[in-house]
């Protein structure tokens, strides 16, 4: 009786103690979600004042279903996730295998590794892009590709967006992976060494068994960010040629802010976080998996 | 007033009531005014509203900085509208906006003042006005021109097939790396070189009942033009789809291009100390082909009075002395901006004031044709530049390209009701 009332006492207490908690994430999270989704049922044109802002129920919806851009948006954000993340990730896991072996010189070694994560993403692509320019660039001074030029083909123009990206983010999964590592009994290694184990052998049975969970957690975080792909291709391709880079975030931005069809960009911007949403849910789910099946 | 007030204290009270008024009048004559301000333009505009004040003792004029990117500039500009601020009083507006703003109910109709346009250039009267009625006063022209290298060439070209020829040449002869350099980034530089070639075609957008008509052959013809100028082969380099006005620029002053279509801002520049070609360079308007005219985009900034301003009458006193021709002159000699009244243009003040070559640039500025004037130009816009892009850089037919663009923005005037069978 005392041991339950004692329960409900503290349950009292943690409810309260969360509530503080709770009204900012409402305030900051769920009402700017549940106005914008109110917001999309709506057509509001800024530019058309004329037209007022009449109830339409599903119809932004329709019409980006029914819209050639936000397909291939969708299509863009999906393949460039596809390539990009394991690409990081395979890079990523190198990266902090060394970091994790290197004896002598460790911090100099982790900073180095880390700097480009810390340069602003708009700063990074602006280098990147005067790295690729057709004239100047220093990609083309090395490659000896004079006068090439990287931004004016549908398919080489997505290049210097996956180069900084990988460039950008590679340090932020090795770090990751790296603290994973480090999480790692050495013992274990000791022991599998004791028995014969190759390094080959210890680290396909080993190493990736205990580190799939941080790989896991990499994966959600490069995965969501790739979906919601924005700043480079704003700086380094504005979406071009055509709209050939253009990711679902920048449509979004550019129906929004720019064609100021706050009804039309409300429904593209639900369409990006229920995406992103559904994404990390499958994540979470397959970490659960993951962790159930080592606690097993 | 101590007379007055020993003698009837009430009488007193009333008549520093009054004075008190009279000053609470006087600081409500404050008018705000929003323009470029950057570096000559701003010098010259702050010069000229600290003479209106001196010549309109009971007002103030303030300015409000805006973001000179013109994209930026129009977002604020709807905040501010959209929110029925009284702020700014009188607004420098882009030509292309003056009927998305005028439809939308936030400008002030002008007709009240019954200015007169007799002496402005028809073809920017007709972008200020919407329902026939007029809602901005045109403040400085620009006009897309040909810049041509007087070194390389002995006249300009006079078609679009002597330009061509006379582009390969160069490049053959290795006088210079490229033919022509023009703006082909997928923005709103692009369609004024597209609206160029269209009028060199004898195409254009919207016809005169408001028609979409950018589909059609002539169109199609234009369009196929500049994609095989800038195709491999072509004399266009393929990276000018990438670039606006001042990568153009550049690679005409480095002497990398034989011709440049630039606005007429370029001229001091490469005429300039840093320019590799200074003194070697003309200009002429944009040649025609067979079936069509020479061709110049109007551009350039109209000002206009909001409606919720407090001072309308005030308001309209500042645009009417912002473009009157001693104005007009002063801004052309300092920061070389052209006259949008034509009689300027006879005047030999003008031809001393101006850097660029007068009876040149007149030519030019009777080519302008504006770009449809319609409130949904920015939408317009943005469907042809993505098209106008994709056929350009080899991802779809000319042909289809306009075609989707076509569907696009008929699709947008019947959803906005400003289909031609609907009316406005």
């Amino acid at each position: 009786m005392t041991v339950s009332a004692l329960q409900r006492a503290e349950a009292r207490l943690a409810r309260r103690m969360l509530a503080p908690a709770l009204g900012v994430i409402t305030l900051v999270a769920l009402v700017p979600i549940a106005a914008t989704m109110w917001e999309a049922l709506h057509q509001h044109d800024l530019r058309l004042p004329w037209l007022g802002r009449p109830f339409v129920g599903l119809a932004n919806f329709t019409e980006a279903f029914g819209d050639p851009r936000f397909g291939e948006a969708v299509l863009h954000v999906v393949l460039f996730a596809l390539i990009s993340v394991p690409l990081e990730l395979a890079l990523g896991l190198a990266l902090a295998l060394l970091m994790h072996r290197v004896g002598c010189g460790r911090d100099p070694v982790r900073v180095l590794a880390l700097l480009p994560w810390a340069v602003p993403t708009v700063v990074a692509a602006l280098v990147w892009r005067f790295m690729f320019d057709a004239q100047a660039g220093v990609v083309n001074l090395v490659a000896g590709a004079g006068g090439y030029d990287w931004f004016v083909d549908p398919l080489v123009a997505w290049i210097p967006i996956l180069v900084a990206d990988v460039w950008k983010t590679t340090p932020f999964v090795a770090i990751l992976l790296f603290a994973g590592l480090q999480a790692i009994d050495p013992a274990l290694e000791d022991a599998a060494r004791i028995d014969g184990a190759g390094p080959w052998c210890r680290l396909v049975t080993i190493t990736w068994p205990l580190l799939k969970p941080a790989l896991l957690v990499a994966a959600a975080f490069r995965a969501l960010d790739a979906l919601r792909l924005f700043d480079l291709p704003y700086v380094l391709t504005a979406g071009g040629p055509g709209t050939a880079t253009e990711p679902l975030s920048l449509y979004a931005y550019t129906a929004l802010m720019q064609r100021l069809r706050f009804g039309y960009g409300s429904a593209l911007s639900v369409l990006v976080f229920v995406l992103a949403f559904g994404v990390a849910l499958l994540f979470v789910r397959a970490l659960s998996r993951s962790i159930a099946g080592e606690q097993a | 007033m101590s007379l007055v007030i020993r003698r009837c204290p009430l009488c007193g009270f009333a008549l520093l009531t009054a004075a008190a008024l009279a000053c609470g009048g006087e600081a409500a004559s404050r008018l705000t005014f929003s323009s470029s301000t950057l570096g000559t333009e701003g010098a010259i505009v702050r010069r000229q509203l600290d003479r209106f004040a001196a010549a309109h003792p009971e007002a103030t004029v303030e300015i409000r900085v805006t973001p000179d990117a013109a994209d930026q500039r129009h977002q604020l500009y709807v905040q501010w509208l959209n929110a029925r601020s009284v702020e700014p009083d009188v607004l420098q507006l882009d030509i292309i906006w003056t009927a998305e703003f005028a439809a939308a109910g936030w400008l002030l109709p002008l007709t009240r003042f019954s200015p007169d346009t007799t002496d402005f250039f028809s073809a920017a009267v007709t972008a200020d006005t919407w329902g026939g009625t007029l809602y901005a006063v045109p403040w400085f022209v620009d006009a897309g021109l040909l810049y041509w290298r007087t070194d390389l060439f002995a006249e300009a070209p006079g078609s679009l097939a002597e330009l061509q020829a006379d582009a390969a040449d160069a490049v053959a002869r290795g006088d210079a790396e490229f033919g022509l350099a023009w703006q082909g980034a997928r923005y709103e530089g692009l369609v004024t070189v597209f609206v160029e070639h269209l009028g060199a075609f004898g195409g254009r957008i919207l016809d005169a009942d408001g028609r979409v008509v950018v589909d059609s052959p002539e169109a199609v013809a234009a369009l196929r033009f500049m994609r095989t100028a800038v195709a491999a082969g072509g004399f266009v380099p393929d990276s000018a789809l990438t670039w606006q006005e001042e990568q153009v620029r550049f690679t005409f002053q480095n002497g990398r291009a034989a011709f440049m279509r630039n606005w007429p801002y370029a001229w001091v520049l490469v005429q300039g100390e840093d320019s590799r070609v200074a003194g070697r360079v003309g200009v002429a308007p944009f040649p025609a082909a067979d079936g069509g005219r020479p061709t110049a985009a109007l551009g350039g900034a109209q000002l206009a009075v909001n409606a919720n301003t407090e001072e309308p009458e005030l308001a309209w006193a500042l645009v009417e002395f912002l473009t009157a021709p001693e104005q007009m002159l002063e801004r052309a000699r300092v920061a070389a901006q052209l006259p949008a009244r034509q009689s300027l243009y006879d005047d030999p003040a003008l031809a001393e004031a101006l850097p660029l070559p007068l009876d040149d640039v007149r030519r030019a500025l009777e080519a302008t044709v504006p770009r449809p004037v319609t409130p949904v130009y920015s939408e317009l816009s943005d469907i042809l530049q993505v098209q106008l892009h994709r056929a350009l850089t080899g991802q779809q037919e000319p042909a289809a390209a306009l075609a989707v663009a076509a569907a696009g923005m008929r699709a947008l005037l019947d959803r906005t009701g400003l289909a031609p069978e609907a009316g406005p």
